[in-house]
């Protein structure tokens, strides 16, 4: 495993916490790997049916999709503030919660969170990537719930797993935003997501006359395969690295 | 760095030598037959018992043209061309859609229409530099030229003077008219109706040629759905019918034969210039009394419902360039040499004997067999039976088709067996169509060779850039791999024909993701409170609007856009001058700063004084407040000339901006002269370019003897300039984006860019202006309105430098804009900065000194320590290595788009769309090597980071 051009090693950089660990039990282990290929599996599925019709057929997928992200941060990922149970060799003790119920423990300290990045990323997110979306050129004047099922599936895909690990927390968002934090499976998905969508647009001038170039089907499928790749590559080969500039 | 200063000199100057080897192979230069053709003897006379050519049917010619006349216009159920429909109906006209081939601009097409041989597409070029000899068509055979060589041949000329371009001395009497202004429907068509009845009435002339633009300037100006087109059609309709009348009732009118046609088409925009179908089916009507004769047994509905693509099929569909054959026939002349057109099925039955049928295809045939004999020199076309039985088996090659075609010829006119003369016209028509097929085609004209040589060269240039620029690129950095993407995928794109029609999408795309890219670059060094007026953020929003304000490109051509909108046009056209004003007023006050400051300099007695204030090397006179009152006073007059012109010129080009504007005003600025406004703007800044380069100059020269390092203020002071000169080629719907470039530049300072960043950001953003500028890769899109600004004769160089600047405006603004912000120059040292908005001096108060530094502590990290004690020779030295990085990356770029466009052009030559789409795109690139970047980014940014060294 050698560093690419723009990443590098942790040790260059500031001192920075460690990236996201996978829960270290089996079932999230292997989880990890289904989620994605759940959620590729979900949008094949339902890919005539966007192409057809856009509008009803995110709108629907939305659902699913959510269940899923909820599932894959509640199972695999460490709520937010629990970074002491994931590194707990190198942080003893800290901020440990008192023994509760395993059930109760489970629902509160994660299906509750997974759930507050759902509404979260839902109600937050969409917004400012539909924003986003219309300055890289979406459309102004029509398409307005295209756009919006666009931006909602792109947050799902890549905020929701990231509110569940790190919060709302302002400055650590300043430093997602400005790829400053190490790369992990969950980091990967959004830079995947987002990179994926933005590249999505490329297809659409071609004179191919296939209907699945309508605005925004190229798009979120764009982003659907980054989420994948993005995950997958930043779990493995760039995990821990930092993205450079310079 | 000699070395490298070599590397980067011989690059550039490999960039024209591609560009013209690799023109030389894929637009071939086509040798002409010269002189008239004469009627030569065919053979087989005796046995045929010919004496002499068929009898001609008609003695004059009334040549109709009206621009743009789709065949719709004519033939469909909404065309309002009545009297037309009536005589097809009657049997006196015979009506053909005549395919026009790409480019369908009007002087290919009068060419295609007079020799009946396909231009060439060099033609598109010289259609712009009209004036050139070598087009003219006065030493060529044509139809008029065979008319005019008749015995009492006189022609009489009116209408589109690119007639009288191409027939220099043609005419006994003409009156041409030009295209001047695209939104005059009515004078222009006015002043060819107005000889109308006084040339039915004379008998001097066999020809009378007429060019309508009235239509085609509705189409240009609002479409082929234009409320304009209904009446326009039915005034063009009236003048058919008064000459047809004249035709049957004046004697000396009898035999004349009336043509009436469209040189090109128009797509759904109204423009043309592509290969659309609406483009390339013009309509094409023979009317005569004496075409009864012919029709009797013929479908003569109309109006009827066109057929193909897009519904432009009516009738019969022929080629453009079988009108000269056709004429040739029916008028007796020898048919013209270069002619790859085929005599019209139709108007052989107007001749009841066959051999003289056989004689006039023959005829014919014959002239065509000389070109494909001249193309194929090794094939044997002779007139000797042979026997082909052994080369004509199997599927044969294009050359050698021809020759067992001709050979088919040659025995079936030989044999002596009784034979329907219907089985040897067949004979003919299918050699002379597979001819003229063939012939038409390109692919038989490249010069592969050249055109791998011009890639080739192309490539080495690439090639010794990357060398030269080698050593600053080992060291890899985010900007140099988005830099790399850029070039990569443009690369790849062009292979793409639709890509190439809407390169402007691909433009747009990665410039929001280079400015997301500034945001995150900045973010990760300060994060911004109000992240989303972060500076970057602001850049995106803008690039926003500026990308939606013209649509370009094919796919989404017509779709609404700002600069169409409502919003700017009709009543709301104050909104539209508002902002027009306060561009022109931005500049002004601009201007208006830096003549301030020379006046402050000029009035301070050589400022003897100051070099006597101790440490003081770098001060400058203070501008006053009279120095800054009587630097308005002085710009002023430039500014509101230049206004005035923008309103005048409007006023007359398009009137629909100018609704809102009082009526007092615009009868003021209809009444100017706009030749001679025109010339009052160019030498207004010609002399405050001239004043204040002096100045400056005087002013860094007593700098220097102090001690001090040059001023530095000529640099944006030249930008001004030449922006002035910009808006007053852009065309009044666009000026507005000029603010919105000025406020990317504000947004850039506040951002202070690494040099390589500012160099990618130059190269993106000129690439961006000219397609939000309205261009696109299509001939079609090409804006000539503001090409004759004040200039009142023709005058090649002027008109081509003008529709240079008018198109490449956006390019040349952000290839100086760029320069600016490499050298931090929009806040130089001392008192320059007091020049610029306040805003932007807090904002980016690095100096370019400063900045250099900076630059190269990163470049030289161990002459980090003497960086700072630089002497003014470093400086200075260390100035131009970095404008000729800027340079190097930029040749980079350029060479790297010649390599793909060429090699695009040479691996898809047989693609379907070369000539319309890959082609022009190699025109463009061509435009774009020598105009945009040798031109602009070598020459006048070296001139103007020259100014700004001062
Ligand atoms: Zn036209």
């Amino acid at each position: 495993m050698t560093p690419t051009n723009t990443v590098t090693d942790l040790s260059k950089g500031k001192p920075s916490e460690p990236p996201i660990e996978i829960l270290n039990n089996e079932t999230a282990r292997i989880y990890t790997h289904i989620h994605p290929v759940l959620v590729l599996s979900l949008y094949a599925l339902r890919f005539k049916a966007i192409v057809a019709d856009p509008v009803p057929a995110l709108t629907n997928t939305l659902i699913p999709l959510g269940v899923m992200q909820i599932a894959f941060a509640a199972i695999c990922l460490p709520p937010t503030g629990s970074e002491a149970v994931v590194a707990e060799k190198r942080k003893p003790g800290e901020k440990k919660k008192p023994g509760q119920g395993k059930v109760a423990s489970a629902v509160n300290g994660k299906v509750i969170p997974a759930f507050l990045s759902l509404a979260i990323s839902t109600l937050a997110a969409t917004p400012i990537l539909m924003l986003t979306l219309i300055l890289f050129g979406a459309p102004i004047s029509t398409h307005h719930w295209h756009t919006l099922l666009a931006a909602a599936h792109i947050s799902l895909l890549a905020v929701v797993p990231l509110i569940y690990v790190h919060g709302v927390d302002g400055e650590k968002w300043r430093e997602i935003v400005a790829c400053l934090l190490p790369i992990d499976e969950v980091y990967g998905c959004l830079i995947g997501s987002v990179l994926g969508a933005w590249l999505g647009a490329v297809p659409i001038p071609l004179d191919w006359d296939r209907e699945w170039q309508k605005w925004p089907v190229t798009i979120v499928t764009g982003a659907y395969i980054g989420f994948a790749v993005g995950k997958l590559v930043g779990g493995t080969l760039l995990k821990g690295k930092k993205i450079k500039f310079e | 760095m000699a070395r490298q200063t070599l590397l980067f000199a011989l690059a550039n100057v490999l960039i024209p030598v591609a560009i013209l080897v690799f023109a030389t192979g894929f637009f071939p230069y086509k040798p002409f037959m010269p002189g008239l053709a004469t009627f030569e003897e065919l053979g087989w006379e005796d046995k045929f018992g010919w004496t002499e050519a068929p009898e001609p049917k008609f003695d004059k010619l009334v040549f109709m043209v009206v621009d743009a006349l789709r065949s719709d216009f004519v033939y469909g159920k909404e065309s309002g061309m009545e009297f037309v429909q009536s005589l097809i109906r009657d049997g006196s006209a015979i009506p053909f859609t005549a395919h026009a081939t790409s480019p369908t601009i009007t002087m290919p097409r009068v060419k295609a229409m007079t020799t009946g041989s396909i231009p060439s597409f060099l033609d598109v070029i010289l259609n712009f530099a009209e004036s050139d000899t070598s087009s003219t068509l006065a030493a060529q055979d044509t139809w008029l030229a065979q008319l005019k060589a008749k015995e009492g041949g006189k022609l009489v000329m009116y209408g589109d003077d690119t007639w009288l371009k191409l027939f220099p001395d043609f005419f006994a009497r003409a009156d041409g008219t030009s295209s001047f202004f695209v939104s005059d429907f009515t004078e222009v068509d006015n002043n060819v109706t107005r000889h109308v009845p006084e040339e039915l009435l004379n008998t001097d002339w066999n020809a009378m040629i007429m060019h309508y633009l009235g239509l085609d300037h509705i189409g240009h100006k609002a479409g082929p759905r234009s409320p304009n087109m209904t009446p326009k059609q039915i005034e063009m309709d009236g003048i058919v019918q008064q000459i047809y009348q004249a035709i049957e009732n004046e004697d000396h009118l009898s035999n004349t034969l009336f043509v009436l046609c469209g040189d090109h088409g128009m797509n759904e925009g109204g423009n043309h210039g592509g290969s659309a179908p609406g483009e390339t089916s013009p309509a094409l009507v023979f009317m005569s009394p004496k075409i009864k004769k012919i029709t009797e047994f013929r479908e003569r509905e109309s109006p009827i419902d066109g057929k193909g693509e897009g519904g432009f099929e009516f009738y019969k569909k022929i080629e453009q360039s079988d009108i000269a054959p056709t004429l040739a026939g029916l008028l007796g002349f020898p048919v013209p040499r270069n002619n790859l057109g085929v005599f019209i099925e139709d108007f052989l039955f107007f001749w009841d004997d066959a051999s003289d049928r056989i004689q006039l295809l023959l005829r014919n045939a014959k002239q065509m067999k000389k070109i494909v004999e001249a193309t194929f020199p090794s094939l044997n076309f002779e007139d000797k039976v042979r026997d082909i039985e052994k080369e004509c088996g199997g599927s044969l090659n294009s050359g050698v088709g021809l020759s067992c075609k001709w050979q088919g010829i040659v025995q079936i006119m030989d044999t002596t067996a009784m034979l329907h003369p219907k089985l040897r016209m067949d004979q003919i028509y299918w050699f002379s169509r597979a001819a003229q097929e063939i012939m038409s085609s390109t692919a038989s004209n490249y010069d592969v060779p050249r055109l791998v040589l011009g890639s080739s060269i192309a490539l080495v240039s690439f090639g010794l850039t990357l060398i030269a620029l080698w050593p600053q690129l080992t060291s890899i950095s985010s900007t140099g791999v988005f830099s790399t993407l850029t070039l990569a995928l443009y690369g790849i794109l062009m292979f793409a024909s639709s890509y190439v029609e809407e390169e402007h999408h691909f433009w747009y795309w990665i410039t929001s993701g280079w400015f997301m890219y500034l945001f995150i670059f900045e973010s990760r060094k300060e994060w911004f409170r109000k992240f989303a007026f972060h500076p970057a953020i602001m850049l995106l929003a803008i690039h926003r609007i500026i990308r939606r304000w013209n649509q370009t490109g094919q796919k989404y051509a017509g779709a609404p856009d700002i600069s169409h909108s409502a919003f700017l046009q009709g009543g709301n056209s104050l909104v539209l001058w508002s902002l027009v004003g306060a561009t022109y007023m931005d500049i002004t006050i601009r201007l208006s700063r830096h003549i301030a400051r020379s006046i402050a300099y000029s009035t301070s007695e050589n400022s003897a004084a100051l070099s006597k204030v101790a440490g003081a090397r770098d001060v400058e006179p203070e501008d006053t407040d009279k120095d800054r009152f009587m630097g308005t006073l002085a710009v002023l007059p430039l500014g509101v000339t230049a206004f005035v012109f923008k309103l005048a010129f409007t006023a007359r080009d398009a009137p629909e901006l100018v609704q809102g504007i009082g009526a007092g005003m615009l009868v003021f600025v209809e009444g100017l002269s706009l030749v001679g406004v025109a010339r009052m703007v160019f030498v207004g800044l010609a002399l405050s370019a001239s004043w204040l380069g002096m100045v400056e100059w005087k002013m860094g020269r007593d700098k220097r003897k102090r001690g001090g390092s040059g001023g530095g203020g000529f640099a944006p002071a030249l930008f001004d300039i030449i922006t002035l000169l910009l808006i007053t080629q852009t065309r009044a719907q666009n000026i507005p984006l000029y603010l919105l470039f000025r406020l990317q530049i504000f947004f850039l300072t506040l951002l202070s860019p690494t040099p390589l960043q500012t160099t990618l950001t130059t190269l993106l953003l000129t690439h961006v202006s000219f397609f939000a500028l309205g261009n696109s890769n299509a001939i079609s899109s090409i804006d000539l309105s503001n090409s004759y600004n004040g200039v009142s004769g023709y005058s090649i160089l002027a008109v081509g430098l003008l529709v240079f600047i008018s198109n490449w405006a956006g390019p040349i603004y952000w290839s100086l804009a760029g320069l600016l912000l490499l050298s931090g120059a929009t806040s130089v040292s001392g008192t320059a900065a007091k020049v610029l908005d306040e805003r932007e001096i807090a904002a980016s108060s690095r100096t370019w000194v400063a900045q250099e530094r900076e630059f190269l502590e990163k470049v030289v990290e161990t002459e980090s320590e003497q960086a700072k004690f630089l002497s003014d020779r470093k400086v200075e030295k260390r100035a131009w290595e970095s404008w000729k990085r800027h340079v190097g990356l930029l040749t980079l770029f350029q060479a790297g788009a010649l390599v793909a466009v060429m090699g695009a052009c040479t691996v898809l030559r047989q693609h379907l769309f070369i000539w319309t789409v890959f082609s022009p795109k190699f025109l463009y690139a061509m435009a774009w090597g020598v105009g945009g970047h040798l031109g602009v980014s070598v020459l006048l940014g070296g001139v103007v980071w020259g100014a700004g060294r001062l």
